[in-house]
């Protein structure tokens, strides 16, 4: 270590002992006001998700919500099984085909879904007009609202046996299409209807990305001779990259959540290989047969795994010199 | 039960630190598969704690049903009795119930439900739920241990509620001691509600619900439009192969036509199939089997993977759960569909006040061929039930008890036209012979809220728009009764151990995959095979110990 650094560093190593040194009671007196203001969202936090995630404990119990002598004693008095739920699920090769399932999808939308809302944000970016950018705005996140039973019932209308495209190939002599009931082409099925439904209300983050750039930062590229695709490459792909790895971090946590109604809704047309995801297996496996302590040991696995993939993609990300969702300061 | 409960219960506190150790260790070396045992309600305990019958019912009917078959009556009474003079609650003290709707939800203040409550003396404060996703309200707050005085439950929920032979002695009243045998004489009404309804509200022992008597045992019926089978002169099916015939002629997909929604149900009884019992019966051998078995189911899979390759089904139907089959057949989008006599009336009402002809019949139950007869399935002799909360103390009980004598009036009575119909003028007004016309009022604010409280004698009552109704079904249900499945366990509460009821989702679902032509016929031996190993055989053993013990 070279003699400047010392001097550099010196002062800073002073003023750390100096925050450890005030008492707790100096730092309260100093920071009550802030502190007061953080309660209304703890309490919310504690309330609805710190307490009720107690509840896992029956991912180790053979629960009964009947035993003892209230809700809360039913906790306490089921019987613990300790690993046995785990146990069950992971010697189950149904369980398995399920995850294979989710994280198939997971995979194929980060490639095809994902991006869309980007491009669709840069795209809504370059309307000039605001009164027809707010009004294309809203038409495209507008579906976001719509059920998942609505949308597939839409998509059933326009691609189903009985649907416009079918209708309309008849009536020209050929065989009909059924794009709703083929299992290989399921995963483009689900993504088209994902995009529809929630692309343009993922692209409202990017918009507020793209809205952040320095517009005097493309004047300048622009003057210095750079086209559209090289202003693109260098001015709106770095202002974006923070958010697009934030979302890419937080999407891999989630990548054990593909959602269920969507699946469930599809099930028989497509059949249980090509549909069958996490949550549509503990809907089954778990709750209608009563197998409670199941589905919660089946929920703490997407936890985990969701835990580990979000730290894991975070390390990866300050490798990479991005800041991730959170630093180590 | 009592075994699995006395394991359940004696860890408690002391198995926290137990386990926190326990989970130290190797995963799978000290843990414990989740089980719950299953178990069976003795029949024989069911018929002594049941109420005395004593026929309530007030006027002869037009048509006699078969039993289980209800009666039909064809004419509106011209008299009606006014049953019940007292007012059955006396505390003033409001009653708080949960009942199910298929349908929107009516209004809070609701003048239907503000007459009922003045005759019977105090406020009703119902909670209607969505019926379609009751369940799930139901396994909430039955969970949090926090009902209301009165809550309805459907027997097809009852298999969905977790532990709800655990649950039903901790929330809901015992009511032996109120109506067993002839202490149910304060109660006519009640006392007047089918015996095989009452034993089928036997849990553990002891009487806790009180029924809502099924009016047909059957759970589905084919139906077809007669009106337009006849203007193209096809005729009504009476066979397998006809059905097969009936189907490609209805089936016309550049007019946007299709002849079946999903009929699968019916053909496995049009086969010969059983269904009673979850598909178990017992052989001439007196060996216990499951339908998968047999070669009827075989044939049934094999007849319905024709028919889904050759596109005889509405496409929609075939693509998503969200398909509305009752939509398409009023649409004339199909002409054929497999559902719950129930929906017969509503829908042929509908339609018969728009006026264009629309007729829907359920066609006369067949075999295969002639030398297959079909099998009927029986459902439960009561399709749902009303529980008491429990610990209310002995007169609020007594109080309820006389609510739900009150909404067990038969027909015929003032009672039974003020639930059923509403006040006249307001919700109803007269025909020509007398009987109840209801309006645009009625539809807004009737949600069937009294009529499943508690029971009544079921009838079929025709209806001013549907003057041949009664007829034609309890006619049709009377020729049915014919083929009607003797099931080895009725009367008995059967609760299939989780481990076997796990493996009925996968199979169905693998079925549905020759079904609909994703993996080929061939396969359909393996698939049965897969089931034995994964818990048929195991569930086999199961169903024949309950008859064992029963002494069947």
């Amino acid at each position: 270590m070279s003699a400047p650094y010392m001097v550099e560093a010196a002062p800073q190593v002073q003023e750390k002992q100096a925050v450890t040194k005030m008492s707790v009671a100096a730092r309260l007196r100093r920071d009550w006001p802030l502190m007061l203001m953080c309660v209304p969202a703890m309490l919310l936090l504690a309330l609805f998700h710190y307490l009720p995630a107690l509840g896992n404990v029956i991912a180790f119990q053979d629960y009964n919500p009947f035993a003892g002598d209230s809700p809360l004693q039913a906790f306490l008095s089921s019987e613990w099984i300790g690993f046995g739920n785990f146990q069950y699920l992971f010697e189950t090769p149904a369980f398995w085909d399920s995850v294979r399932n989710t994280l198939g999808i997971t995979a194929f939308q980060l490639v095809f879904y994902f991006p869309v809302p980007i491009l669709l944000a840069m795209l809504m970016n370059s309307i000039l007009s605001p009164r027809l950018r707010s009004f294309a705005q809203s038409v495209v996140y507008l579906p976001h609202f719509f059920s998942w039973v609505l949308v597939v019932s839409l998509f059933q209308m326009m691609l189903g046996g009985a649907g416009l495209i079918a209708q309309t190939a008849r009536d020209a002599g050929f065989t009909a299409p059924d794009f709703m009931t083929n299992p290989d082409t399921f995963y483009f099925l689900i993504t088209s209807q994902a995009i529809w439904k929630d692309a343009g209300w993922g692209m409202i983050v990017f918009l507020a990305a793209l809205a952040a750039i320095d517009p005097n930062l493309y004047e300048a590229a622009a003057a210095d001779g750079a086209g559209r695709w090289r202003r693109f490459w260098h001015v709106t792909l770095p202002g974006l990259r923070p958010v697009i790895v934030l979302l890419l971090i937080l999407r891999l946590g989630d990548a054990l959540n593909v959602g269920f109604e969507q699946f469930y809704l599809q099930r028989e047309a497509v059949g249980r290989d090509a549909s069958e995801v996490l949550d549509t297996y503990v809907y089954y496996q778990g709750i209608t047969v009563q197998q409670w302590g199941v589905g919660a040991a089946a929920g703490l696995f997407k936890a985990l795994v969701g835990l580990l993939l979000i730290l894991g993609a975070n390390k990866v990300a300050h490798k990479l010199g991005e800041q991730g969702i959170y630093s180590k300061s | 039960m009592g075994a699995s409960t006395s394991r359940r219960t004696f860890l408690g506190l002391a198995g926290l630190g137990v386990a926190s150790t326990a989970g130290l260790g190797a995963l799978g070396g000290c843990s414990k598969k989740p089980s719950s045992t299953g178990g069976a309600t003795n029949a024989e305990q069911a018929a002594g704690v049941v109420p005395t019958f004593k026929d309530s019912n007030l006027i002869p009917p037009d048509i006699k049903g078969i039993r289980p078959m209800a009666d039909g009556y064809a004419k509106y009474p011209a008299n009606l009795v006014d049953a019940i003079t007292e007012k059955a609650i006396t505390s003033g003290k409001p009653v708080t119930a949960t009942t199910p709707w298929w349908g929107p939800a009516p209004p809070a203040s609701n003048r239907y439900v503000e007459a009922v409550g003045a005759d019977l003396g105090g406020t009703i404060t119902f909670s209607v739920q969505d019926g379609n996703t009751y369940g799930d309200k139901l396994n909430t707050m039955l969970g949090a241990r926090d009902v209301p005085d009165l809550t309805c439950i459907p027997g097809w929920e009852i298999n969905k509620l977790a532990r709800f032979s655990d649950g039903v002695h901790v929330l809901f009243e015992d009511l032996t001691p109120y109506l067993a045998g002839d202490k149910a004489n304060p109660y006519p009404r009640l006392a007047g509600l089918d015996t095989a309804a009452w034993k089928d509200s036997v849990w553990g022992g002891k009487l806790m619900g009180v029924p809502f008597p099924t009016d047909s045992p059957f759970p589905t019926a084919l139906f077809i439009r007669r009106d337009v089978a006849e203007q193209r002169g096809i005729a009504a099916p009476t066979s397998l192969d006809s059905l097969y015939e009936f189907g490609r002629k209805f089936t016309n997909p550049d007019k946007g036509e299709w002849a079946f929604g999903d009929i699968f149900q019916e053909v496995l009884q049009i086969c010969g199939n059983t269904g009673s019992q979850n598909g178990w019966a017992r052989g001439a051998d007196g060996k216990v089997y499951h339908r998968y078995e047999t070669e009827q189911y075989k044939r049934a899979v094999e007849w319905m993977a024709r028919i889904y390759s050759e596109k005889l089904i509405h496409p929609d139907l075939a693509s998503s759960k969200g398909g509305d089959v009752v939509t398409l057949f009023k649409g004339g989008k199909i002409f054929s569909y497999a559902s719950g006599l129930g929906s017969w009336k509503e829908t042929q009402r509908e339609m018969t006040r728009q006026g264009k002809g629309f007729d829907m019949q359920a066609v006369k139950v067949f075999g295969a061929d002639a030398s297959t007869p079909p099998v009927r399935w029986g459902g439960s002799p009561s399709i749902m039930w009303t529980f008491i909360k429990k610990g209310l103390g002995k007169d609020r009980v007594e109080e309820l008890l006389r609510v739900l004598d009150y909404t067990a009036a038969p027909f015929g009575t003032k009672e039974y036209e003020l639930q059923n119909y509403g006040v006249e003028g307001t919700h109803f007004t007269r025909d020509a012979n007398g009987a109840p016309k209801t309006n645009d009022a009625f539809t807004k604010e009737f949600a069937n809220q009294f009529i499943f409280l508690g029971g009544r004698p079921a009838v079929v009552v025709s209806d001013p728009d549907l003057p041949h109704y009664a007829q034609d079904l309890v006619g049709w249900g009377n020729d049915a009764t014919k083929y009607l499945e003797k099931n080895p366990w009725e009367g008995i509460k059967v609760e299939v151990p989780s481990e076997q009821a796990a493996i009925q989702q996968p199979t169905d679902d693998k079925i549905t995959d020759i079904l609909r032509g994703r993996t080929p016929l061939s396969d359909f031996d393996k698939v049965i095979g897969q089931w034995r190993a994964g818990g048929g055989d195991k569930a086999r053993d199961f169903y024949a110990k309950v008859l064992a013990d029963n002494g069947r």
